[in-house]
Formats: structure tokens, C-alpha cells, sequence
């Protein structure tokens, strides 16, 4: 049952995100880019992960995919046909995947993307935000913290960068 | 003083003074009476007596006639909108030997300004309290003698100002709201 | 399968269809007593007409949309067009499937829980999958290929990104108050002690106003404002299309009402002399009458207002808000 789901939620995944880099109309694979989150979330969710699902939405798309948008609406792209924007990139592009598939397949062959299942049992994990917390405040604080320094300088530079133009 | 008038504009944006005014304001107005009539389904406004409605031709206590056909109505209409034509009568119709044998209003030009009224020697001529003169067809915009002496629905001594209970009449003659003065109360 | 799991599914679904029949069908009596409440703050009657005190209205203005051309403006996205109602009506009705409406009930031997799912993200989902619906406004705005509904959502995207965090970052104040993200468990906190509006009034008032702005009311209408925008987002849409947006609208203040009186006023918690379900709507329908009071009282915003009130008052206060209570917590 739930590998029918699975293969679902990450076929409609794929397909989406095929569809974001192959149809040129922004606001069409603006569409199926947020199509392609919402799959994610149910993979989440499928991974007895609520909190990242419902976080996964919250953020993409309902946050990043308007701000995406927005950016189309006012610089009016809609109409625009982009032309061929791969300069003489195909050839390198298709080494690099086939290169990234081979490693990958290399990788599930000998079962070293085999991530280790965490301490966690079924009924701790359906209290997932408690756990959630705990580790990024524990375990993962160092990152964490890294994490949230580098928004904030992005968001600083951000704010430079318009102050300069307004001068 | 401004420092005083600032810091209290500050507690009424924090405390939403203004809104909350305001919202008072509309919940006494959301329970408080409406102003609307339910004409003509319902209720009917009934006007002053100062109202200057439709005309009337008068008569005199015994019946005769008022209207002398002096056409001096005619003479002040400031749209010679009235039109009269005097014939001899001696069968008593009227209070003099000299009575209207025409006496026609066109209604379409009438401006209802009142200056008929006030030209009539005979108190003939009165502006009524009948303001529902819409109809389908342009005959009905001429008002003649036999309608205008026509007897009154409401009592010139009735009172007028009153929102009055009424029910909406349809019938061949078209589509008339008759009003019952017994039920009536002041509008707001 | 056992003949228990058939039964848990067979409720599922039951409530499934109950819940969004009558979310199809509230807009109906909630279009009539809207405009009964327009009526009677303007000192007039509102619809009178057709049935008791105008109450066969809102089906006689159906059947009219119904019957009403639907017309796709040519130079329209088409796809888009069609694909916008349905996109803005969708979530908020998905955001009703862990909107609890009470705790349990026993028929026949058997619990019921008068919700569909209980979920341990519960008001996370809400705000998350609730803030999807604004795709349907600004598809439906750019689908048009018109200057006044590309502005108009132009100005909902922005909008809904400006108060969004406010909202939650208010709600946030009650999770930390009440020790869950569980619709549930924030009710049952409040029975214990009190309701949340006592521990959390600043956070109540943040979260009412960004909750009108999250759910296109005035003051706050800004992408469908009729004095500069004609219409908004939704001025080619016509007929049933038309409909679904003002549906997915009036579910949007349903759920913004339900939110407010579970995470503030203490959901169905209430004296026992009336049963809890009775409590629940009386309150619910207190904050639906709100929403349209608001609406007759005040003008809208400017559009630098909207902006000025979303980052520089709601956002900084919702944040010193959780700071307070977070001492408090603690």
C-alpha cells in the first residue's frame, strides 16, 4: 500500500519537475514546480515526517513560490519565449548526469546509501516535532546556527545591494 | 502640549480607540430601526397636507362645482400646461352660470410649482397628496376634469407625514397601492 | 481487513462528505446574513424580496450564476484560467480535515471524534496549506491577462507574504502557551486552565488583523479593491468561476473564525449547560458577525499602509509577543 503510494507521489515528482525545466512559460512551470514540492511533502509524510511535510509546504509553497512569482508578475516574463539558452552546454550537461547516475546506481549497487535508521521508534517518531526540535537544539545546533548566520547575511546583502541602487 | 497630544494619540492607536468608536457607531446603527419603506409591498409614505401632488377640482359643500373657469390657472401656469374652455350652464353644476367644459391638465409638462393654486379665486384648484402618476401609455399623462374632481382617497383633513400600512392592488386599470390611513406611524 | 478498520473508513468518508457538503453549502446563508448586515449598519433592510425577509436570495442569486455566460477572455491564459478557482478553493477545504468541531461523542457504543484527523502538525498544516490558496488569486489575476487583475494580484502575493508570517508567528504565541500543534490539544489546555486570549491578547489582536488580511477582507481587501481595481483579481471571471472564488472566500472566514475560537477562545469549552457543539458555533458565528461588522465600519487601507502595518507594527510585535511569553513559559 504504501510503496503504490510511493511510486505515485514520486513519479508525479519526476514528471513535475521534467515539466519545470521543459516548458517555457515561467508561470506555467512556476505551476508544476509547486506541484513538485507538494509531492515531496507527501513523500515526507510517507517517511512519518508530519512536521517536514507541512514545513515543506509552508516554506516553498507557500512562501518561496509566491516571492517567485511576484518576481514574474512584475518583470512580465509571461509573454517572453526564451530562445535557446543552453549555449554549448548540452554535451557537458549530459556527461555530468550520465557521470552523477553511474555513481549513484555504483552507490545503491554496493548499498553504501544505505542511510543507518535512527534510535527513534514508531510511536517516538509520530511525536515528530518533539524530535525534531530536540536534535536541531542538541545535535545539530552547530549547523543549525551556521544556517541562520548565512540567512542573515543574506538577507543583510540583499538590503545593501537595494540601498545602493536607490543612491 | 504636544508632547501631551502625542503621547495620548499613541494609547488610542494602541488601545484602538478609533475603531472601537467607530465600531459602536455601526453596531447601534445595525440594531437600531431602518429608515427603509417597504413601498409599495407594504407600507406607503403618506405625504403633508403642504404636499403639491396631483390636482383637484373642488366642490362646495352642496356638490356645485368650484371652478368658475375663469382660466386664470391658465394664465399662471408658467408651462401652459393647463387648459380650459368655458361654457354657460344653468343646470346648476356650479356655483355660477359659468363652468368648465374642459378643464385638462397636461401632466407630462405640469412642473407641480403650485401657481394655480394660488391664482384660483374659487379655491377650485388644490395640489393633492396623489404622487403615484407613473402609467404605461402617454393618455393617462393628461389629467381631465372627471378625473381630477374625482373623489380624493385621502381625507384632506388627514394629516399627513405618516408611513401607513398599504397593500399593492393589480388590476386591469394597472397597478395601484392603496393605503389604510387607520394604521400609520411616523417614519424614524 | 477486519470489520473495524471497514467502519473507521466508512466514517472517515462520512464525515469527509458531511464536512465539505456543508462547507459547499454555508455560503448560502452566509452571503443572506452578510448582506442583512450590510442592510441593517446602512439603516436599510437588505433583501426582502424573495422569500421570508429575503431568505431564498442567495439561491435565487445561484440559479442566476449558474445561468450566466462564462465567458474566457481571448488573449487568456486558458489553462490557467479555468485551472485558478478551482486552485484558491481547494486548500481551504483540505484545511478543514483537522478542524476539530468537538472532542467525542458516543453513538451506539462507538467513540466518534468530531474531527477527521487529529493531526500532531494540525495548526502548521492549517496555515501552510490555507496560504496555497493565494495561487488561485494570482493565477486567476495573470491568467486574465488584464491590467486590474494582474495588479490585483500583484497585490495578494505581496500581501499574503507580508502577513503570513504575522499569523503565524501569533499562533505560535498559543503553541507555545499550550504546549502543541494539535487543534485538539490547544482545546483541551483550555479547558484546564483558561482560555488563551487571557495569557495571549496581543497575539489575539495580531492575529485577528492579519487574519483579515490573510483572508481578503476589508480593511484589508486591497486585491479586489472595487474603488481602484474595479474588481481585483477576479474582474473576467464570470458564472460558476466567479462562484468558486467567492466561495473559497466566505470558507476562508469560516476557517478564520474557527481558528480564532480554537486557539483563543477555548474552542467548545463552556459552561455545561449548553453541549459543547452549541458552544462552538455560538462562538464561531460571534466571530463570523465580526468579520462582517468589520467589514461595514471601516475604509480600506492604502496600499503603503498595508505594507507599513504588515512589516513595521504586526511583524515586530508578533515577535516581542512570543519573546513575552516565552519568559513567561519558561
Amino acid at each position: 500500500m504504501e510503496l503504490i503510494f510511493f511510486y505515485i507521489f514520486a513519479i508525479v515528482a519526476l514528471a513535475s519537475a521534467i515539466a519545470v525545466i521543459s516548458i517555457r512559460n515561467p508561470v506555467h512551470s512556476a505551476i508544476f514546480l509547486m506541484v513538485c514540492f507538494l509531492q515531496v511533502a507527501a513523500l515526507f509524510v510517507l517517511l512519518r515526517s508530519p512536521f517536514l511535510a507541512a514545513v515543506q509546504i509552508f516554506v516553498y509553497v507557500g512562501a518561496v513560490m509566491v516571492l517567485f512569482l511576484f518576481a514574474v508578475l512584475i518583470l512580465d516574463l509571461g509573454r517572453e519565449r526564451f530562445g535557446e539558452y543552453l549555449h554549448h552546454q548540452s554535451p557537458i550537461a549530459i556527461i555530468v548526469v550520465v557521470g552523477l547516475i553511474f555513481v549513484i546506481g555504483l552507490g545503491l549497487a554496493r548499498g553504501k546509501l544505505d542511510a543507518p535508521l535512527g534510535k527513534y521508534t514508531e510511536a517516538e517518531l509520530v511525536k515528530n516535532i518533539e524530535v525534531t526540535g530536540e536534535l536541531l537544539y542538541t545535535k545539530y545546533v552547530f549547523p543549525f546556527e551556521v544556517i541562520s548566520l548565512l540567512l542573515l547575511v543574506a538577507m543583510v546583502g540583499a538590503i545593501v545591494l537595494v540601498m545602493k541602487e536607490r543612491k | 502640549m504636544s508632547a501631551n497630544s502625542g503621547i495620548v494619540d499613541i494609547l488610542k492607536k494602541v488601545f484602538f480607540i478609533d475603531l472601537i468608536k467607530g465600531l459602536s457607531l455601526t453596531f447601534k446603527y445595525n440594531v437600531s430601526k431602518t429608515i427603509t419603506i417597504r413601498y409599495p409591498d407594504e407600507e406607503k409614505w403618506i405625504p403633508y397636507q403642504r404636499f403639491r401632488g396631483l390636482h383637484t377640482l373642488n366642490r362646495d359643500s352642496q356638490g356645485r362645482e368650484l371652478c368658475v373657469a375663469c382660466e386664470l390657472c391658465s394664465k399662471a401656469c408658467p408651462t401652459k400646461c393647463i387648459t380650459v374652455i368655458p361654457m354657460e350652464d344653468n343646470t346648476g353644476i356650479g356655483i355660477t352660470d359659468r363652468v368648465a367644459q374642459v378643464y385638462e391638465i397636461n401632466l407630462v409638462r405640469c412642473m407641480f410649482c403650485g401657481l394655480c393654486e394660488d391664482a384660483c379665486p374659487t379655491t377650485a384648484v388644490r395640489m393633492g397628496r396623489e404622487y403615484e402618476l407613473a402609467c404605461f401609455s402617454l393618455d393617462c399623462a393628461k389629467a381631465d376634469k372627471h378625473r381630477l374632481l374625482a373623489p380624493i382617497e385621502i381625507p384632506a383633513e388627514f394629516e399627513g407625514g405618516y408611513v401607513v400600512k398599504a397593500k399593492l392592488e393589480r388590476n386591469k386599470e394597472g397597478i395601484r397601492v392603496r393605503p389604510d390611513l387607520t394604521k400609520k406611524k411616523r417614519w424614524w | 481487513m477486519d470489520i473495524n478498520t471497514l467502519i473507521e473508513v466508512a466514517l472517515i468518508t462520512v464525515k469527509v462528505i458531511l464536512v465539505s457538503s456543508i462547507l459547499f453549502a454555508l455560503p448560502i446563508p452566509l452571503t443572506w446574513i452578510e448582506r442583512k448586515v450590510a442592510g441593517h449598519i446602512q439603516l436599510r433592510l437588505g433583501p426582502f424580496r424573495v422569500g421570508w425577509h429575503g431568505i431564498l436570495q442567495p439561491i435565487a442569486d445561484m440559479i442566476k450564476l449558474m445561468f450566466k455566460e462564462d465567458i474566457i477572455p481571448d488573449k487568456a491564459d486558458k489553462w490557467l484560467f479555468k485551472l485558478a478557482p478551482i486552485i484558491s478553493l481547494v486548500p481551504i477545504f483540505l484545511t478543514f480535515a483537522t478542524v476539530p468541531v468537538g472532542d467525542k461523542i458516543t453513538v451506539l457504543g462507538r467513540e466518534i471524534t468530531l474531527y477527521i484527523s487529529d493531526m500532531n502538525v494540525g495548526i502548521l498544516y492549517i496555515l501552510a496549506v490555507a496560504g496555497i490558496g493565494v495561487y488561485g488569486l494570482i493565477f486567476g489575476g495573470w491568467a486574465s491577462n488584464s491590467k486590474y487583475a494582474l495588479l490585483g494580484s500583484m497585490r495578494s502575493s505581496a500581501q499574503m507574504i507580508s502577513y503570513e508570517l504575522a499569523l503565524s508567528f501569533a499562533a505560535i504565541g498559543v503553541v507555545m502557551v499550550s504546549n502543541s500543534l494539535s487543534l485538539v490539544d490547544i482545546v483541551n489546555s483550555q479547558k484546564v486552565s483558561t482560555w488563551n486570549i487571557c495569557y495571549q491578547p496581543l497575539g489575539f489582536i495580531i492575529f485577528i488583523i492579519a487574519g483579515l488580511a490573510e483572508i481578503n477582507r476589508i480593511p484589508f481587501d486591497l486585491s479586489e479593491d472595487e474603488g481602484t481595481l474595479a474588481a481585483g483579481y477576479h474582474v473576467e471571471y464570470s458564472s460558476m468561476r466567479f462562484s468558486f472564488f467567492m466561495l473559497a472566500e466566505y470558507v476562508a472566514m469560516v476557517l478564520m473564525s474557527v481558528l480564532a475560537v480554537i486557539l483563543f477562545f477555548g474552542g467548545w469549552s463552556g459552561h455545561a449547560i449548553l453541549p459543547p457543539i452549541v458552544w462552538f458555533l455560538i462562538k464561531v458565528s460571534a466571530f463570523i458577525y465580526f468579520f462582517m461588522w468589520v467589514r461595514f465600519t471601516f475604509p480600506r487601507y492604502r496600499y503603503d499602509q498595508l505594507m507599513t502595518i504588515g512589516w513595521k507594527i504586526l511583524l515586530p510585535l508578533s515577535l516581542v509577543n512570543i519573546l513575552i511569553t516565552g519568559l513567561f513559559v519558561i
